[in-house]
């Protein structure tokens, strides 16, 4: 029989006036029993006062300890939306070149839209780094961590749609309304900043496909939901809402608060022990720090040039190294999404789309994982690369309304696919299942997205299920009922 | 999506797999339950066996009663039970041990007290009996096991009215409800907390009814009025006010997961263009006070009552219809069965979509009856117009383009349509080929005469063709036959035996009725024979197109089909007759379109639909439900994927309300029965959800800790008779809800003051026996709508289409007519708690998180409000510094600023010095906007 994580169990404190600290254990799957009983022994005098519960205020953004050990404390999540091709990136196939332009020896499978013939990668593949890990052009500054990289061949979704993939990979479930993986991850272990935002999904130029449902706490408090943060912006008060006051200065503000500060005291001194007034009074000290932090956090210009210069130009160089910042000041989880809309949805021109979007990301990606070790942070620091799903090896077919017609791109591909990992207790430097010889399918040791869940939860102390939380009338967790974890992935 | 069928499949509380029917004791694991057991061991199990086995043990069992296990404890007697776990009071067993009754046990002795008490704490922790100890597990049958809970779980009993205990003499209690709420403080040696302060009491009720401040002229003229009935007056008043429905409205919008966007939607319009019309409906209901039972009749079943064709009511029905559409038939009724019945009777029944409920008496067919019920109406394209068009201004100019708009559209789909149908006449022969092919797709490919690159064939025309034949296939069919005769046969086959057996249909007289052959298809088969079956269906199919093209080329009218050959208009007619394969309904023309035509129409749509949202001369219109001409049949779907059907259910109500007795729905959907079920006075459950929940905002908590899961999971309440009693008076007084209000706020328990006592915070820190009134935290609309309010800019239009509240200039409306974007919540509105759209939420949670903060010290809107605050004349004509001060004390607080709040303000304004937008005195009103005591309710 298993027992429920109460992330809020070790501290014995409630999340506010209206969340007690009953719901919360009650929602979090210690069941209705726990205090309930302890209430009503204590009335009736079965039990010494002391053992009743106890009350107190904490935020609910304040660090908890997971069920277990773990190395990875946060997270940092590259997210390729639309879909890169593995057989371009990470998943080389020589057979597609002997093949190149005819049909497969088996039929397709099926996809969103028709593909036809075996469409060779036109990226190069070498091999790198003492395990030998082969990586395209594309990627040849990641390529240089390849000792690091867990690559993950046989990923495998359930359906070749965008909407319901990204869905799956984010929540865990492609239609309903159920919370990301990231608000999991921050309701569990809460965050070791408490002035900036334990979540964090950065999206330069707008939403992906799907929106905030990427980032939504669903039925957990929304206090757990990303933050979103339109990275196409440099000026702060653009990045972070209200994050400065537009018309008083730092000391100023100060001095308002100060008086703030003795007015409620003074009404707090008529109602002792109320732990809400408390709690919203630090609230406003909290907020007056945040201020000042984010402002530090998001500004890359303190960086040195020699590290500007390591991550490169353009806005995915600029996110990519915030994440690292915002990683280095304890937020708990970072998700890096690659551009509003779906950019490595290449149905056409793949190769030119893949080479400006790789060319994009790739540099900075291999300078973050660089920092991270620089910094001795790559072992706290679970790094995981890949989008919804992957491509075909076969190209696809004109299709008015769907396509170009260039005959020169790929579809969809939940068969087979790759994500990679990196730190974070991750055992780096190898390549864990196989897609078939064409790349199309998973074929040994598939790992479901389901899985991949459960595997990431464990690399960060919990077990994927008991991590759950009370909700209409039963415990819901993110790997719904399914879920292994993959042992070979961790060191 | 195109993607496979999935199957559904939930986790249903995985981690408590024991304990179905126990409410409290926990598992083996938790202290809770070792706990809860000891008691027992210690406690109650020496007392049955010393005092009730001897009679009611293994040996025998007096009156059928056995005691010695919780399972025959609860089997009761007679088919009756004799304990309610969690409810003594219920309990036949604890009247009897306390001899209220006729039936007096044990006969011969009274019990000692503590013995009492002890069985009766057993009874209100739901009976705690180690898992070791229990019977061989529950030999119960399903069935037996769901009538057990249904007449023995509290919920689901009948609401009586409880006797309410007897009179106290200090006079202290008012109401039946303060003789509820002292006997349980009384029974813990609790004393109510004294009278709050006018000023505290007023504030109080006015933010509870209309989420707003009192004026500090109200405030005073409450304090100085001495008549007896002061209070009485103020309760009245803002029970009449039209700002109470907006308050509580809004409650009520929680619970039906209101929103003015439909969710993602990719190439669609994704507002909802009279989503409006039901957050006014629901207003103006509270505000009337419309009788809860006929509120629900008319959310569910507007469309099925008497009411005038274009009624206000039918905006009702948007209860059903504002849900996140899921772009899935399943997924949306799924949350419609959510918010009727978790919304409307704290019934979890969405657990059981996949299997039966794992705790609750909720088979999964269950599900699926109500499946049934909302699967038999739709959402029309037309929804109905509600009130006057003609009275709209600017109606005229919007229906000018909305037709334009219209005819557009109409006019591509007319297009798309006949060339859809040109062309699957055309390529019948490619049609025939593969309906009558059961070979693989690939292989199909390389037959030489098919020619399919141009246009695809479309699936769905392929399987109209399969269904068709299927209906026509006859050995004596004048035209099918020789298909028919050679059904089934594989190649080799065909070549060994069809030969024969199409000779025998070319023997047949030349003809066009059964039993003849169409001479045109004999003559396509006449020669050689087809060697393949796709052979012989591609030269029928020839034959068709070959006809098809005669008749276009004759001017494709009636004239022209006159002109053909009986034989010839045989064929003719098998593609054009309505129903025929290549007619395929101008309704259903999406199914069979490409995606860049798919494309053209959604934009012509979206046009469309953009144009109701935007254009101000939109009348309103309700978001109405339609039944279907022919209901639904429902079948359970194995594992909750409908891809495998599995037995037929009838529409109709749950089991566990309606009982052995029920009976299938007779009228049309049954939605109207459905409707009627729910708003019954014999449903104990929605009356008990309704109170629980109006109790908890009256309160700040519920009486039952879980108000949209009254399952057999859920706590039993503390006060239950208390309970039963709002819910027997909800029902007692024409389920009018401001009766209801009023007998809570008239209560002296709601009128206690709210200071902390730390002997009662000892005893009890949760306050759940209400020794005194919660303080409680303003929510973001009660917040916002105050900020404005004593700025004085509050803006009290009513009604309307939804405002954007967020970006400048920031709307001076309040906040229930604020646009909510499901999709796109505001970051603002998560940060202050905001109920989620998408999921009925009858209790939002409560966090404090700098995030909060921050908006209330740098956002201009709050920065506005402070300038508005100061700019009011009865602050602004001061000039006396502490009258000054004073005077916004009286505003903000409604009391007067004590000495040294004066002084503190006083060195505030002088020492802070103005900045270049923000004055010293601006900075002082955004402090006090800021203060604890401005978001929080004594």
């Amino acid at each position: 029989m298993k027992t429920s994580f109460n992330p809020d169990e070790q501290d014995r404190t409630a999340a506010g006036p209206a969340l007690t600290r009953r719901e919360l254990l009650c929602r979090s799957g210690m069941g209705f029993g726990a205090l309930g009983l302890a209430g009503l022994l204590a009335d009736g005098g079965w039990l010494p006062a002391t053992a009743q519960a106890e009350t107190g205020y904490r935020n609910p953004l304040a660090p908890k300890p997971p069920h277990f050990a773990a190395k990875a404390k946060r997270v940092i999540h590259l997210f390729m939306n639309g879909g890169p091709s593995h057989v371009d990136t990470f998943d080389p196939k020589p057979e597609l070149a002997r093949l190149a332009g005819q049909d497969l020896p088996r039929p397709n499978l099926r996809t969103e839209r028709k593909t036809g013939a075996a469409f060779p990668s036109p990226f190069k593949f070498q091999k790198y780094g003492q395990s030998g890990l082969e990586v395209s052009e594309l990627f040849q500054h990641t390529a240089r961590h390849a000792d690091e990289l867990a690559v993950i061949r046989s990923m495998q979704a359930d359906v070749p749609n965008h909407e319901p993939s990204l869905l799956l990979m984010n929540c865990g479930e492609s239609r309903l309304v159920r919370p990301s993986m990231g608000s999991w991850v921050t309701y569990g272990l809460g965050t070791e900043n408490l002035n900036l935002p334990g979540f964090i999904a950065m999206c330069p130029g707008g939403y992906p496909i799907t929106e905030t449902q990427n980032w939504q706490a669903a039925f957990l408090p929304g206090i757990y939901q990303g933050t979103h943060i339109n990275t196409q912006h440099t000026k702060l008060d653009k990045l972070v809402a209200n994050v400065r006051n537009p018309h008083l200065a730092p000391d100023a503000q100060r001095r308002q608060l100060d008086t703030l500060a003795r007015l409620n005291q003074l009404h707090r001194d008529q109602r002792a022990g109320d732990e809400a007034l408390e709690a919203r009074i630090h609230s406003f000290e909290l907020a007056y720090r945040m201020q000042g932090e984010a402002g530090e956090a998001f500004d890359v210009s303190r960086e040195p040039r020699h590290v500007l210069d390591a991550y490169g130009p353009g806005v995915q160089a600029r996110q990519i190294l915030i994440a690292r910042r915002l990683i280095e000041r304890g937020v708990r989880f970072v998700q890096v999404w690659h551009g509003a809309g779906q950019p490595w949805d290449n149905h056409d021109d793949l190769e030119q789309n893949h080479r400006n979007l790789a060319g994009q990301c790739d540099r900075a990606i291999g300078a973050l994982l660089t920092d991270l070790k620089r910094l001795g942070l790559l072992e706290e620091t679970l790094v995981i690369w890949g989008g919804e799903f992957g491509r075909t090896p076969t190209v696809e077919l004109p299709q008015a309304g769907a396509n170009a017609g260039k005959i020169n791109g790929r579809d969809h591909n939940h068969w087979g696919f790759t994500v990679w990992m990196a730190g974070g207790g991750v055992k780096g430097g190898q390549v864990y299942g196989a897609t078939d010889e064409f790349g199309f399918q998973a074929v040994e040791n598939p790992v479901h997205v389901h899985d991949l869940h459960a595997t990431i939860l464990h690399l960060l102390g919990f077990d994927h299920e008991r991590l759950t939380y009370r909700y209409a009338g039963r415990d819901f967790r993110l790997t719904d009922v399914h879920g292994h974890v993959v042992r070979e992935l961790i060191a | 999506m195109n993607g496979r069928l999935l199957t559904l499949w939930c986790a249903c509380c995985l981690a408590c797999p024991v304990g179905a029917a126990f409410p409290v004791a926990g598992r083996a694991e938790q202290p809770a339950a070792t706990e809860a057991e000891a008691f027992f061991e210690n406690q109650v199990r020496p007392l049955l066996a010393k005092r009730c086995y001897g009679c009611h043990g293994a040996e025998t069992q007096e009156g059928g009663l056995r005691l010695d296990s919780r399972q025959h404890l609860l089997a009761g007697t007679e088919g009756r039970p004799v304990v309610i776990a969690g409810q003594p009071d219920q309990s036949r067993l604890i009247a009897a041990v306390r001899r209220q009754g006729e039936l007096q046990m044990p006969p011969d002795d009274r019990l000692p007290d503590a013995e009492v008490d002890a069985l009766v704490a057993w009874v209100k922790l739901g009976l705690p009996w180690p898992q070791s100890d229990r019977d061989p597990p529950p030999a119960l049958s399903r069935a037996e096991r769901y009538e057990q809970d249904r007449l023995t779980h509290w919920a689901y009993q009948p609401v009586l009215r409880p006797p309410v205990p007897a009179d106290d003499a200090a006079g202290w209690a008012q109401t039946p409800i303060d003789r509820f709420v002292l006997a349980e403080l009384r029974a813990e040696g609790l004393t109510p907390s004294e009278p709050a302060e006018r000023r505290v009491l007023i504030r109080r009720a006015t933010f509870d009814l209309l989420g707003l401040p009192p004026t500090p002229d109200e405030v005073e003229a409450f304090v100085n009025d001495s008549s007896a009935e002061a209070y009485e007056r103020v309760v009245d008043r803002l029970l009449a006010s039209p700002r109470y429905g907006e308050r509580w409205g809004r409650h009520w919008l929680d619970v039906a997961r209101y929103a003015d966007t439909k969710g993602y939607a990719f190439a669609q319009e994704r507002r909802y263009p009279y989503s409006y019309t039901y957050r006014d409906y629901v207003i103006q209901a509270w505000n009337a006070d419309l009788p809860y039972d006929r509120f629900l009749l008319e959310q569910l079943a507007a469309d099925l009552l008497p009411l005038e064709p274009n009624s206000p009511r039918l905006a009702a029905l948007g209860f059903l219809t504002v849900g996140r559409k899921f772009n899935n038939r399943h997924d949306d009724i799924d949350d419609q069965i959510d918010v009727v019945c978790r919304g409307l009777m704290g019934l979890t029944v969405c657990c059981a979509r996949c299997h039966d409920h794992k705790y609750d008496a909720i088979p999964t067919e269950d599900y699926y009856s109500l499946y049934g019920v909302f699967a038999s109406s739709q959402e029309p394209g037309d929804l109905p117009l509600i009130g006057r068009p003609e009275e709209v201004a600017g109606y005229e100019k919007f229906k000018q383009r909305l037709d334009e708009l219209q005819r557009d559209l109409d006019a591509n789909r007319a297009e798309r349509h006949a060339a859809l149908l040109d062309a699957a006449r055309r390529q019948v022969a490619e049609y025939l080929v593969r309906a009558t092919s059961a070979r693989p797709e690939g292989l199909l490919e390389k037959l030489p005469f098919l020619s399919l690159s141009r246009d695809e064939l479309k699936p769905k025309l392929v399987q109209r063709w399969r269904d068709y034949l299927r209906q026509q296939f006859r050995d004596d069919h004048p035209l099918w036959a020789p298909l028919h005769v050679t059904a089934g046969l594989d190649d080799a086959q065909f070549a060994a035996t069809a030969a024969e057996r199409l000779r025998a249909c070319l023997e047949r007289p030349e003809g066009t009725g059964d039993g003849q052959l169409n001479p045109l298809v004999k003559q396509a088969l006449g020669g050689e024979l087809p060697a393949t079956r796709a052979e012989l269906a591609n030269r029928l199919g020839a034959l068709f197109a070959a006809t098809y093209s005669q008749w276009r080329e004759a001017g494709g009218n009636d004239a022209a089909r006159e002109q053909l050959s009986p034989a010839s208009r045989q064929l003719l007619e098998v593609l054009l007759a309505a129903g025929s394969p290549t007619d395929v309904p101008l309704s259903e023309l999406d199914g069979y379109v490409t995606r860049a035509e798919r494309n053209k129409l959604r934009e012509l749509q979206k046009k469309i639909d953009a144009h109701q949202v935007n254009s101000g001369g939109a009348p309103p219109r309700a978001m109405i439900v339609r039944e279907n001409s022919q209901p639904h049949d429902p079948r359970v779907f194995i594992r909750g994927n409908q891809g495998r059907p599995g037995d037929a259910v009838p529409r109709q109500f749950l089991f566990v309300l309606a009982g052995p007795e029920r009976q299938p729905f007779t009228q049309g959907s049954g939605r109207l029965e459905l409707a009627q079920a729910i708003a019954s006075e014999h449903n104990p459950l929605t009356r008990r959800v309704l109170a629980n929940r109006i109790w908890m905002h009256h309160f700040g908590q519920p009486l039952v800790t879980t108000p949209s899961d009254f399952g057999t999971r859920s706590e039993p309440p503390r006060h239950a008779a208390l309970l039963d009693y709002l819910a027997w008076s909800l029902a007692a007084g024409d389920w009018s809800l401001k009766a209801l209000h009023r007998e809570i706020l008239l209560s002296s328990v709601y009128r206690q003051a709210s200071l902390p006592r730390p002997d009662c915070e000892a005893r009890d820190p949760e306050n759940r026996l209400f020794w005194r009134m919660s303080p409680r935290r303003l929510e973001f609309e009660a917040l916002r709508d105050a900020l404005l309010a004593v700025g004085d800019q509050l803006d009290t239009a009513v009604g309307g289409r939804p405002v954007e509240l967020f970006a400048p200039p920031f709307s001076r409306r309040r906040s229930v007519y604020g646009f909510i974007d499901r999709q796109d919540l505001p970051n603002l509105l998560r940060v202050f708690d905001f109920a989620s759209p998408d999921q009925s939420t009858a209790q939002r949670p409560q966090t404090t998180v700098p995030q909060q903060a921050l908006f209330l010290m740098n956002s201009p809107e709050v920065l506005q409000r402070a300038k508005a605050l100061l700019a009011r004349p009865d602050v602004a004509g001061l000039t006396d510094d502490d009258q000054r001060i004073q005077r916004l004390y009286q505003v903000l607080y409604g009391r007067p600023a004590s000495d040294e709040e004066v002084s503190v303000g006083r060195e505030f304004v002088r020492a802070a010095g103005d900045a270049p937008e923000l004055s010293s005195w601006q900075q002082y009103a955004q402090l006090l906007l800021l203060s604890n005591e401005f978001v929080f309710v004594d």
